[in-house]
């Protein structure tokens, strides 16, 4: 069972899984920075910091990425392969 | 190809191992012909574009900058506000379409020789082959024990690729914050702290990226390289090997014509392998690791030159080509996407280029729909608000249409705004209770510049009591 288990883990590399979940999270990242302050003035967004507009883009475009990198890692965590579909991959064989 | 293997079946799991797993650093070979010397053109072209446009200037300002404080887009003559948004988003969907067009005309051109991850590997390459010298010399250094003259070539090149991923960070954020302004802060590294996370944010990424990651950006990042099957066809140029050609492959002696050895043109010499950016064989058949930088082209060209045998045992060749069919450029896919590009091109360029320079806007006052004043007038009170897309500055001059007699009362005696600004101000409208014929009255606000013949017309009511 453990073998299954490594060996279709090992089908992908780590730089993939750690591209799949930075990489797309950046990107969708970029497009709600811009629809987000394209309806809000990021000096409004942060009126009670002192923050510059540039500043305001930067933490906005950063708590993005956070915020959607989580789903991707969810999602690189369940679409491991559950136990029971390694066995019948097993007694395939 | 043998020394690769061992490579990867050594059991030691180091964190690089961990991180590349399948992945052998590719030691691409340089090659020299047509391709290689358009390539070459390419990344000294997009490159010096790069580097060189922040430091232009239009009119007093930089030519082209993004400023995102102001929330404008300085692009030459022309002011972008976000109210302008709509045609930025056109010129993404024109190259996504030049894209879908180029790629169904002749496969991954993008991708081989104007692709941002190509360029700047391309001069990563060449400043590694420039400390470290030839694939050869770079794949021994590798091997060799760490000792002085290692660790000075690898300190070297690693210098020179972080000091040059830095400028280049520095450039891409000279295209959001003036970059004179930037450079002059650089020397007291006087910088907002945003600044400095965003050099060295891309800094970084272009270090990564060209340096290390290279073809893998390709395999794992590109989305464009997954969906690419979907927009080629029969008759797409791609870089393809003759099989019919070169098989059965095999070594022989310079000279030796492929009949006298019973062997078809192919001397299995596997230039074509080593040249390639992403390490596979062209001669296994078109995969999707295939960028099309025809490298391999010109290394077997340069093969079948020594060999005296014809050119273009790789070549840029269609699917119905290899199979002995006729080939069609014009075919209804190019036609449609060529005329869809054409028809959006042509008209974000008009519209665009009829983008009015002034804008104006009337707000009503939201307190009161309307006032008496003390001699038996009806007034209105309205925000106006012009807005400057022009390059220089221009004094206006406000009349209202809609009601007769109607009296203006302007704030400001004199209306006046500077290049790329927003002025506002108050002003009221009255007009004599008898000539309102209804409620509500349209009325048309006209602003005219005075010194050359720009206008706008903005529609806005007038508000009065129920007449009876
Ligand atoms: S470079 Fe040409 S001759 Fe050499 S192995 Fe490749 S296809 Fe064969
Ligand atoms: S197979 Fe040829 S064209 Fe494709 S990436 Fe390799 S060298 Fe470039």
């Amino acid at each position: 069972m453990t073998e299954t288990n490594k060996s279709t883990q090992n089908d992908i590399p780590v730089m993939q899984k750690i591209i799949a979940v930075l990489w797309p999270s950046f990107l969708v990242a970029g497009v709600e920075t811009v629809v987000f302050y394209t309806l809000f003035d990021p000096l409004n967004v942060f009126m009670d910091y002192d923050v510059s507009r540039l500043g305001a883009y930067s933490i906005g475009f950063l708590l993005f990425w956070v915020f959607t990198a989580l789903p991707c890692l969810l999602t690189l965590y369940f679409a491991k392969p559950c136990i029971p579909c390694a066995m019948n991959k097993n007694e395939a064989k | 190809m043998t020394e690769q293997k061992k490579a990867t079946s050594t059991e030691t799991p180091s964190i690089e191992q961990d991180l590349y797993q399948k992945r052998k650093k590719i030691y691409p070979r340089q090659v020299h012909g047509l391709f290689a010397a358009l390539r070459v053109s390419g990344v000294s072209l997009l490159l010096g574009f790069f580097y060189i446009m922040p430091w232009l200037m239009w009119d007093g300002r930089q030519a082209i900058l993004f400023d995102l404080p102001e929330r404008k887009f300085y692009i030459l003559g022309m002011i972008f506000w976000p109210q302008d948004f709509i045609y930025l988003t056109m010129i993404l969907v024109i190259a996504a379409l030049s894209l879908f067009f180029f790629t169904a005309l002749a496969g991954r051109l993008w991708c081989g020789f104007a692709c941002p991850q190509t360029v700047w590997t391309e001069s990563f390459l060449y400043i590694e082959r420039f400390i470290e010298g030839t694939r050869q010399q770079q794949m021994k250094l590798d091997k060799m024990p760490m000792n002085a003259n290692k660790f000075f070539k690898k300190f070297s090149k690693h210098f020179i690729w972080i000091t040059f991923s830095l400028f280049t960070g520095f450039t891409f954020v000279g295209y959001f914050t003036p970059i004179l302004d930037l450079s002059a802060a650089i020397p007291t590294l006087n910088l907002g702290p945003w600044e400095w996370f965003w050099i060295l944010f891309y800094g970084f990424a272009t270090y990564g990226n060209a340096g290390w990651m290279r073809e893998q950006v390709c395999t794992y990042m590109c989305p464009y390289a997954r969906f690419q099957s979907a927009m080629i066809d029969k008759d797409t140029l791609i870089i393809s090997y003759d099989e019919k050609r070169g098989e059965p492959r095999g070594s022989r002696k310079r000279g030796q014509a492929p009949e006298q050895v019973s062997l078809g043109s192919c001397v299995d010499c596997s230039i074509c392998v080593q040249v390639c950016p992403t390490g596979i064989d062209i001669r296994d058949g078109l995969q999707y690791q295939c960028i099309g930088c025809a490298a391999c082209i010109d290394a077997c060209d340069d093969v079948m030159d020594k060999m005296g045998y014809p050119k273009g045992l790789i070549k840029y060749t269609t699917e119905n080509m290899l199979n002995g069919d006729r080939t069609r450029a014009f075919r209804p896919r190019i036609l449609v996407y060529g005329m869809i590009l054409l028809g959006i091109t042509i008209g974000t360029i008009i519209a665009i280029m009829n983008l009015s320079p002034i804008e104006l806007d009337i707000i009503r006052d939201r307190n009161a729909l309307f006032r008496e004043t003390g001699m038996g007038m009806l007034e209105n009170v309205y925000t106006l608000k012009v807005i400057n897309k022009d390059i220089v500055g221009h004094e206006y001059r406000l009349s209202v249409e809609g009601i007769k007699d109607l009296k203006l009362n302007l704030a400001k005696q004199r209306i006046y705004a500077n290049s790329g600004s927003v002025v506002e101000i108050p002003m009221s409208i009255e007009v004599d209770p008898a000539n309102l014929k209804q409620r509500t009255t349209e009325i048309f606000f006209k602003l005219e510049a005075i010194d050359t013949n720009l206008s706008v017309t903005e529609e806005a009511r007038f508000l009065g009591p129920r007449v009876r």
